[in-house]
């Protein structure tokens, strides 16, 4: 009931703005930039006071208007000027969702960040450290709440991705993200986990299923009418299949000892042995910390699934279709939208959404991560109690050997179908990463390109977002057939570096971007700006820590 | 939104069985995965029917029982904790009937630990169990409830209700509005 979108009770593209006598906020003095300097001010009205300004560049999208009341009331057009880029039109905010909702975007992080981290690394550190070093994994979810929270303040109130928002404050960060994402998410590895155990299951290996599984997302993409429609509804239902599976299994091999070490061991504020600050554990500490939860660019990625949601001004702005209907792909503006946030039934609607993506964070984010985590720990140390020679596996590292281990415990524990059920979560975990992964990758390429590179918007977003789509399925058949395919070795560390580097670069450009380009009364506040300096200092501090003083990259 | 409807119409067994097929469906799902699965491991079949028997057909009865009471009005719409309170008694009793089964079929002790020490696990767990159904049902039912509404009284009742309770919160949010006159500091 929840997947439609809020109507935004006015055009997206060409409405007037409210014709109500209330000024948008009024922001502090700022000196314009000369890309602003081309927008004519009203009488009364300076452009230099950073109050918004009348008749900016019109909509390049909008057909030219005849309708004399309608010029009349759009010589009222107010605009709010976030950065060097063109200022954004205001429009009104949409009402927020009931709180009756259970979905929402966060599907789409859950799908991406429930992943090899809480399935294997966590389950790892586990059994080598003890339950109690489990502190530092909810600090680490915890901190990606708050960024999450935080990129999602961005994007509800402009409609912007955050890539959009970096342009705005300098637009080298934003080429910066660009760069770094084909970098590192072009390499099809990630599919081999998953594809493997299914290979575990049905004997067909694994390259055959990866290909077909790429070739099988691209069709599906291709042909949906709405892309984010669909794949909320097929995330959705695989994230609760995995749910209550999860449960189910742990619960059928677990026993209440391993649950409630795993349990209290979150709250072991402090507990690091002395093993854990050696060159061989601390990067792999710190990279599960870091890797907690969503990784690398896909918290940025979040603020385009917002948008498509039409999760506060994304309401504004269209979806993107399907390649095959592509010609019905409504014009997408060349900007966001900003709301009057001088307006108090505007603020009101305001709180209604930051109380919706509040939920969304702390029950569906939070709360689905910490319960997967929880039941595969409990599966693995159920399988290191059934099979001692498991938990040697595990503390040795092999990935593969590991979860074989865990599969082979459970089946001699209980019976072969839990060793099968295990290989099929794990394959479950692949599919849900690999559909979010591919999706989000083609959705934030297509967004910087169609707004940072001449000539594409000729393209559209939907053909755009179909060449990334069908670039990335293309390389990764070709690196899978002929290539490595987690990337050359040689530059695996700077790959694993990038990734890293990346999670603190958005949290500085966080900062940057709430602080710099929205205005007054909905920037974050001291706490949220505090813990999201901490986790930029974190991020970059381990990083660098574990380069310098071990020569290792977290990982 | 027109007439009023009635929000507990009453209906027939057969409309009650059909509001029943969602959560039916998703109480059954744990029990034809494993099923499935186990067909796959090369099990026995009795075995396999057991598994999928014992786990699943418990929980499918439950799960129908939810829809059904929530569609009676006991269970408010969309509400978490109740749905908690009732697997947390559902969710292990499901559980210790599946144990008594297989090893009945099997042989060998059905509990590997004891009796409250299981019961107290499978309550704790229960709680991802309930996450995951209502996640799944919110997914399923409403498609499920505008299908059959047309000739389902009961439906159409708990269409309405979902709809009553959206206007509700509304109203909620709007009487908050007005107690604290004007808005406080942004979120």
């Amino acid at each position: 009931m929840d997947s439609s979108r809020p109507d935004p009770g006015d055009n997206p593209t060409n409405d007037p703005a409210p014709s109500g006598t209330r000024r948008p906020h009024i922001p502090s003095p700022r000196t314009p930039h000369p890309a602003e300097s081309d927008v004519p001010a009203v009488a009364g009205v300076s452009a230099g006071d950073g109050v918004p300004v009348t008749e900016a560049p019109p909509d390049s999208e909008a057909p030219p208007d005849t309708d004399p009341t309608r010029t009349a009331q759009a010589e009222e057009e107010r605009y709010w000027k976030a950065g060097r880029l063109e200022p954004m039109p205001i429009r009104k905010l949409p009402k927020a969702p009931p709180s009756i909702h259970i979905l929402g975007p966060t599907v789409f992080l859950v799908a991406l960040g429930v992943g090899m981290g809480e399935s294997y690394m966590w389950p790892r550190l586990v059994l080598v450290f003890g339950p109690e070093i489990r502190w530092l994994f909810l600090i680490g979810v915890s901190l990606q709440a708050v960024v999450m929270l935080e990129m999602s303040r961005y994007a509800m109130a402009t409609g912007e991705s955050i890539f959009y928002g970096a342009a705005r404050v300098f637009k080298p960060l934003m080429w910066f993200f660009f760069v770094t994402a084909i970098l590192v998410y072009i390499w099809p590895g990630h599919l081999s986990a998953g594809a493997s155990a299914f290979e575990k299951v049905t004997g067909v290996p694994w390259q055959i299923t990866a290909v077909a599984g790429m070739l099988l997302v691209g069709v599906v993409f291709t042909l949906a009418k709405v892309i984010y429609n669909l794949l909320e509804n097929v995330l959705s239902i695989c994230i609760g299949l995995l749910v209550v599976g999860t449960s189910v299994v742990a619960a059928m091999v677990g026993n209440l000892s391993d649950l409630t070490s795993t349990v209290t061991g979150m709250f072991a504020f402090g507990y690091l042995p002395d093993e854990a600050m050696t060159a061989a554990w601390f990067p792999i500490i710190v990279g599960s910390i870091a890797f907690a939860g969503p990784s690398g660019m896909q918290q940025m990625w979040y603020t385009l699934h917002l948008r498509d949601k039409g999760a506060g001004m994304g309401a504004h702005i269209p979806q993107i279709r399907g390649l095959r209907h592509a010609g019905d792909q409504e014009a997408m503006p060349s900007r966001g939208f900003m709301f009057d946030t001088s307006d108090p039934e505007e603020m009101e609607k305001w709180r209604g959404w930051r109380r919706w993506v509040s939920f969304d964070a702390m029950v569906l984010f939070w709360g689905i991560t910490m319960l997967v985590t929880v039941s595969f720990t409990v599966l693995a140390q159920s399988a290191a109690r059934f099979d001692p020679q498991v938990a040697e596996l595990i503390r040795a590292g092999d990935r593969d050997a590991s979860l074989d281990a865990m599969a082979g415990a459970f089946s001699a524990a209980g019976s072969p179908v839990l060793g099968t059920v295990f290989f099929l979560f794990i394959a479950l975990i692949g599919i849900n990463a690999t559909l979010g992964l591919f999706d989000s990758f083609s959705r934030g390429q297509a967004d910087m390109t169609y707004n940072f590179v001449p000539g594409a918007k000729k393209m559209g977003m939907a053909k755009l977002y179909g060449m990334f789509l069908w670039g990335l399925i293309a390389f990764g058949i070709v690196i899978l057939l002929f290539g490595p395919a987690d990337g050359p070795a040689a530059i695996l560390d700077v790959l694993a570096f990038l990734s890293a580097f990346a999670m603190g670069a958005y949290c500085v450009v966080l900062l940057l971007v709430n602080n710099l380009t929205l205005p007054r009364p909905i920037r974050p506040g001291i706490v949220s700006n505090a813990l999201i300096a901490f986790a930029a200092l974190f991020y970059l501090g381990a990083l660098f820590f574990s380069l310098f003083a071990f020569g290792v990259v977290v990982g | 939104m027109g007439a009023p409807v009635s929000l507990r119409a009453e209906g027939t067994l057969l409309h009650h069985l059909e509001m029943a097929a969602p959560g039916a469906l998703i109480g059954a799902v744990a029990g034809l995965f494993a099923m499935g699965v186990g067909m796959m491991a090369g099990l026995p079949p009795a075995l396999t029917g057991t598994v999928a028997l014992a786990l699943g057909g418990p929980l499918a009865l439950l799960g129908a029982v939810y829809c059904v009471l929530l569609a009676r009005d006991v269970f408010p719409v969309g509400a978490v904790a109740p749905l908690a309170l009732y697997w947390l008694v559902g969710f292990p009793l499901a559980r210790l009937f599946d144990s008594h089964a297989v090893a009945w079929v099997m042989g060998g002790p059905a509990l590997r630990e004891p009796l409250l020490s299981f019961l107290a696990l499978q309550a704790m767990l229960s709680f991802g169990f309930t996450i995951g159904f209502l996640w799944l049902h919110e997914r399923i039912a409403p498609h499920w409830l505008l299908r059959i509404r047309g000739h389902n009284p009961v439906a159409e009742a708990l269409f309405q209700r979902y709809l009553v309770h959206a206007v509700h919160m509304d109203r909620r949010r709007a009487e908050r509005r007005a107690r604290r006159g004007r808005p406080g500091s942004p979120a």
